[in-house]
């Protein structure tokens, strides 16, 4: 199994969530869609595809729910033919990570679901080195955006 | 005023949890392992057992087929302190939770009882 990871911190409670959850895709990205962490891509730019859809997608339900709700829609679960996507926002001492899984009839939905409460819990938990502080969207998003995707496929 | 909606299976969870030791039941959908109604006492972790039972249910009814034994009948897990029962019909699960001094037999007879209510 292939987890690669920006920050150390975030690889164990990814490498348990893949192991226990038995999914085939997972990415751990900030909400702006800077990449943390991945499990099953082989191509950066399909990470980087990946992380700015799953960012859209997160901003616009959660601005659906506050307009709709007066508060921000949780997790999202999209079922296709064969594969199924599944985002939900999580916290962290860092600050707030989306999670991006993808999965097949291996597993289920309610697994899915289950470690990914799992996975949550021990983000909130982790007591990372305190980061630079930096803005949610510096000047310098591409540069740290394609520092973060060599780091994740060994090109740093 | 409309009354409240009942669940096709509330009757079944209801008669299934009142037996002796039963701790709760669940009607699962198997492919998701997501609770569809339920009737749990206090304490009992649903929807994990829920997600759980479906997915060992249904790798057990995957090894039955693939080993040429034809439909999976009645699933039961002893484990330390309690058990889990389940069976299942178009892809929903009947899952019962009972303490190890409960009677298997009625349980077993209750949920195929209570299997009928799955369509």
């Amino acid at each position: 199994m292939t987890i690669a990871v920006v920050e150390g911190w975030l690889e164990e409670p990814l490498r348990r969530f893949v192991e226990d959850a038995r999914v085939q895709v997972a990415l751990l990205l900030h909400p702006s869609g800077q990449v943390l962490g991945q499990h099953g891509f082989t191509r950066a730019v399909d990470v980087m595809s990946a992380c700015a859809l799953a960012a859209a997608i997160h901003a616009s339900s959660a601005e659906l729910g506050r307009q709709l709700d007066g508060r921000p829609f949780g997790v999202i679960h999209h079922a296709g033919r064969t594969r199924q996507v599944f985002l939900a926002p999580a916290t962290t001492p860092r600050g707030p990570l989306v999670c991006l899984a993808v999965f097949d009839d291996a597993t289920s939905l309610g697994l899915v679901q289950l470690y990914f409460t799992e996975l949550r819990a021990r983000l909130a938990a982790v007591r990372p080195a305190p980061a630079p502080a930096a803005a949610a969207l510096p000047a310098n998003f591409e540069l740290e955006l394609n520092r973060n995707l060599a780091v994740l496929f060994g090109r740093a | 005023m409309s009354a409240p909606t009942r669940s096709p299976f509330a009757d079944a969870l209801a008669a299934l949890t009142r037996q002796r030791g039963v701790l709760g039941s669940m009607v699962v959908s198997e492919s998701d392992g997501i609770v569809v109604d339920s009737n749990l006492q206090i304490g009992l972790h649903g929807s994990a057992v829920a997600a759980l039972a479906a997915s060992l249910y249904r790798k057990a009814r995957l090894a039955a087929e693939a080993a040429g034994f034809g439909a999976c009948g009645f699933f039961q897990l002893e484990a330390e302190r309690g058990r889990v029962c389940a069976v299942g019909r178009n892809d929903l699960v009947l899952v019962a939770v009972a303490e190890p001094r409960a009677n298997l037999g009625l349980i077993r007879v209750e949920m195929l009882k209570a299997v009928e209510t799955l369509g």
